[in-house]
């Protein structure tokens, strides 16, 4: 067990220099300067000399092996520099950040979880009964139809028609948590919904394959009760694929929540990410992939490990 | 075996709609509170600002910002007068010298009053060998600055200059004392900064010593900035913030018909056709420039990339609000294919040409507009092919002439010709001019327009330069695009300046009040 963490610690490492390099060369390869972008924001013209003075307060116009080499050692400490554009440390954006992405990843999971599981059970016990094809059915255009469009739909119905619920933006929880609930409900609505349909079919098809093992068939034949059969000897099972597939969304959402933190001004890590792209602000670039491509193989990791303790056939 | 007996909850219809029934009364119980509070102006921005830092022009979101923080010696009134702002007034002792007499009680955030020395400084710093200022190249033209005492301030100049007191009220001229360190410019405008959460909002207060008795009028301004245009709307639909800048053109309707909601627009920028000049291509030839501007019919690109909501752009794009008339039908364009194709026979190119057009796409209007270019060069034989990528290689590419014919949109900052000094002057390369044009002729005029102060005579200057844009082609115009600050009726007093005074709009901030 031990020698497998080690294992796995060492080639996460090297994976991360491996996406920590590309991402620095791909940054220089692609077009685009930051001192230009920022003095010429809004079509406003710069001259020539107040945008190479910008690039020498950036550091622009040292060696790139010198720049390479900085943002190694930098990273190797978790220092991961200043941004080009306001100056405030990377890090600290980071760490305020990404919170509030976990946070929405994992109140839409949550709502997937609650939602798709017993719905995804129920539907697999009874192929083919009413509620199957009813949540089946609602699935396909679910699955179909893009976040974005959801979003857009929630805001113009909850927000601008019912008046429900704020249009989108974020207060922290401290100053105002009902508001701060309220401004989280819509996206994470929309998260879940988008994972409800994919644990929904899953937890369906895994059921159903399930269901007809012979173990089944005993446990039914003694006598057990029929919940305890599917809590104990369908569900259990089942949950195998569940994990995994949910391990790999959640890795996918940390990157991809774009769009909905963009529709309902949710400011998340991916929304900073886009930001800093279209600034080259290369620093909070290279900082935020390389952390979330941390996270992605410590999920990885962990699905792993959950693995081994779902199946204990599963040997490390 | 445990007793599970409380985990058979049995779902019915009945309990599953109370549920929800119960749910949905709760998100809808406080109902809008959060929609009245006090006198705090909500301002919904179009972006966060990259950076507020006084003398840099970092995009008209940090602008606005900007001039809640920071003021200059000269700037607007609610109307859009040009007024003397922390001067208290000014005089030209002589052409080239102009004194400012301060405000007595003008002060800095920090309590310091605001002396010829601070005002030294701030033009000092603009100008200094390193500075990155916007208004570094317009202010070369200070010779030196000099206190005549402690409220009054002397600046000579090179030569005379028409534009001096409308550059000084730019918003990024504004004053900052002279004890400020990089990181904290200390300035001394109506609002102090009280809270911030980047990327989310910007919260300025009433500053209590504000020079102006009276004013500003609201005590506070939450900036929160919605990237995403509609939910920008959306939010000032639902009542979320009060004023927003950048109405979709798509929603003008709505807000004019609203009972809620009304607007204020003007029409400020102008989208162009810019050309590649330096290599040996089809458009080195000014006739294949003129060509396109007879080849393109303006209004379809307003009805169909603006909503109809601007005008088509002839000729010489003299601002809005401009003192002087310049329009002469002689040295404007009409669309006119078969002119425009007799242009392209003249030049060479009778059965056309293939060529690169960029654009940008991440600004659907202008992808929009290039689209519709496109389609009328197709017209008269010229082969466009669409080159659309995102902005910061966009910049690149029109900084390095890697385009052969580029669809843009500009603006200046005040409503006077010489506004198009950036655009028109020959200087280093950049992405905001036609790569590889110059004109002696256009830049000849440019000076003597600058440097004439008769109003009479400039106009003539300007006629010239008018006529000279027609003949020599630095860029081909194409409309002039609506540009509008959609608010909650009860707002008053917050208007959109006129023309290319729009990115000065913040001015009215001092006189905003929520009833």
């Amino acid at each position: 067990m031990l020698r497998f963490a080690l294992n796995k610690g060492l080639a996460a490492l090297l994976m991360l220099w491996v996406v920590g390099t590309i991402i620095f060369s791909v940054l220089f390869i692609i077009p685009g300067d930051p001192a230009e972008l920022l003095l010429t924001s809004d079509g406003a013209s710069a001259s020539q000399e107040s945008i190479e003075n910008l690039r020498k307060e950036m550091g622009l116009d040292k060696p790139l092996i010198t720049q390479y080499l900085e943002f190694l050692a930098g990273a190797a400490h978790f220092d991961f520099g200043q941004s080009l554009i306001d100056h405030v440390p990377v890090g600290e954006t980071i760490a305020l950040r990404l919170p509030r992405t976990i946070e929405l990843i994992l109140a839409g999971l949550f709502l997937g979880l609650v939602t798709g599981i017993p719905s995804g059970t129920w539907a697999g016990l009874r192929p083919g009964g009413s509620f199957d094809r009813t949540i089946s059915a609602a699935n396909a255009v679910l699955i179909s139809v893009p976040g974005f469009v959801i979003g857009t739909l929630f805001i113009y119905l909850f927000a601008q028609v019912l008046h429900w619920l704020p249009a989108g933006g974020y207060v922290s929880f401290t100053s105002d948590p009902l508001l701060h609930l309220k401004l989280l409900a819509l996206p994470a609505i929309t998260v879940g919904l988008h994972l409800f349909s994919i644990i929904f079919r899953m937890t369906r098809a895994s059921v159903l394959e399930m269901r007809t093992h012979d173990w089944v068939r005993t446990a039914v034949a003694k006598g057990l009760r029929r919940k305890l059969v599917v809590r104990r000897h369908v569900v259990r099972n089942a949950l195998g694929p569940i994990v995994t597939v949910v391990g790999l969304q959640m890795g996918i959402l940390l990157g991809s929540t774009v769009l909905i933190e963009f529709i309902y001004n949710w400011p998340g890590l991916s929304g900073y990410l886009v930001t800093a792209v279209q600034q080259r602000d290369y620093p909070s670039v290279r900082a935020i992939i390389l952390v979330v491509s941390a996270l992605f193989i410590l999920i990885n990791f962990m699905v792993e490990m959950i693995y081994s303790l779902l199946d204990p056939r599963i040997r490390l | 075996m445990p007793d599970n007996s409380g985990l058979n909850f049995k779902p019915t219809r009945r309990a599953v709609l109370a549920g929800i029934g119960a749910g949905m009364t709760a998100m809808a119980l406080p109902g809008r509170v959060w929609a009245a509070e006090g006198k705090t102006l909500r301002y919904g921005l179009s972006t966060y600002p990259p950076s507020i830092t006084p003398w840099n022009n970092t995009g008209a979101s940090s602008n606005y910002v900007k001039l809640s923080l920071y003021r200059g010696l000269m700037g607007y009134d609610s109307e859009a007068n040009l007024v003397p702002e922390v001067a208290e007034s000014y005089e030209w002792t002589d052409p080239t010298t102009i004194v400012f007499k301060l405000r007595d009680n003008a002060v800095f955030h920090n309590g310091a009053p605001v002396t010829s020395e601070d005002v030294i400084f701030t033009f000092e710093s603009i100008i200094a060998e390193d500075s990155s200022a916007y208004l570094k190249s317009s202010l070369l033209n200070i010779v030196k600055v000099e206190a005549v005492d402690e409220k009054t301030v002397k600046f000579t100049l090179t030569e005379p200059s028409a534009v001096f007191l409308k550059e000084l009220a730019n918003y990024c001229a504004g004053l900052v004392w002279k004890g400020s360190t990089q990181d904290d410019p200390i300035g001394c405008g109506p609002f102090t900064k009280t809270s911030e959460e980047r990327g989310v909002f910007i919260e300025v207060t009433r500053f209590p010593d504000y020079y102006i008795q009276g004013e500003p009028t609201c005590e506070k301004i939450r900036f929160t900035a919605y990237a995403d245009q509609n939910l920008r709307y959306a939010a000032l639909e639902t009542g979320d913030v009060d004023v927003i800048e950048y109405l979709p053109w798509a929603q003008f309707d709505t807000v004019e018909q609203s009972d809620t909601l009304k607007i204020s627009s003007t029409v400020s920028p102008f989208m162009l056709v810019l050309f590649n000049v330096a290599n040996d291509g089809p458009f080195k030839d000014p006739k294949v420039r003129q060509a396109v501007g007879y080849a393109i019919q303006r209004q379809d690109v307003v009805d169909a990339v603006f909503a109809g909501r601007g005008e088509p752009l002839t000729g010489f794009p003299n601002p809005p609000g401009s003192p002087y008339k310049l329009s002469d039908a002689s040295i404007e364009y009409s669309f006119d294919p078969e002119r425009a194709k007799k242009l392209l026979a003249e030049a060479g190119y009778p059965n056309g040409f293939s060529c690169r057009l960029l654009a940008t796409s991440t600004y659907g209007m202008h992808q929009d507009t290039a689209a519709i270019v496109q389609a009328y060069l197709q017209m008269i034989g010229i082969n466009a092919t669409l080159d659309l990528p995102d902005w910061a290689t966009r910049v690149k590419k029109g900084k390095e002439g890697d385009y052969d014919i580029a669809v843009h949109g500009l603006s200046g900052y005040y409503n006077d010709p010489n506004a198009l000094w950036p655009l028109l002057h020959s200087g280093p390369a950049s992405y905001t001019r036609s790569f590889g044009f110059e004109s002696a002729r256009i830049d000849e005029l440019l000076e003597k327009g600058r440097a004439t102060m008769d109003e009479a005579k400039r106009e003539e200057v300007y006629k010239e330069l008018a006529k000279a844009y027609f003949e020599e082609v630095p860029q081909v115009p194409i409309n002039w695009r609506a540009q509008a600050h959609a608010m909650q009726k009860p707002v008053k007093g917050f208007m959109a300046f006129p023309g290319w005074l729009n990115s000065s709009s913040a001015y009215s901030f001092d006189v905003t009040e929520l009833s």
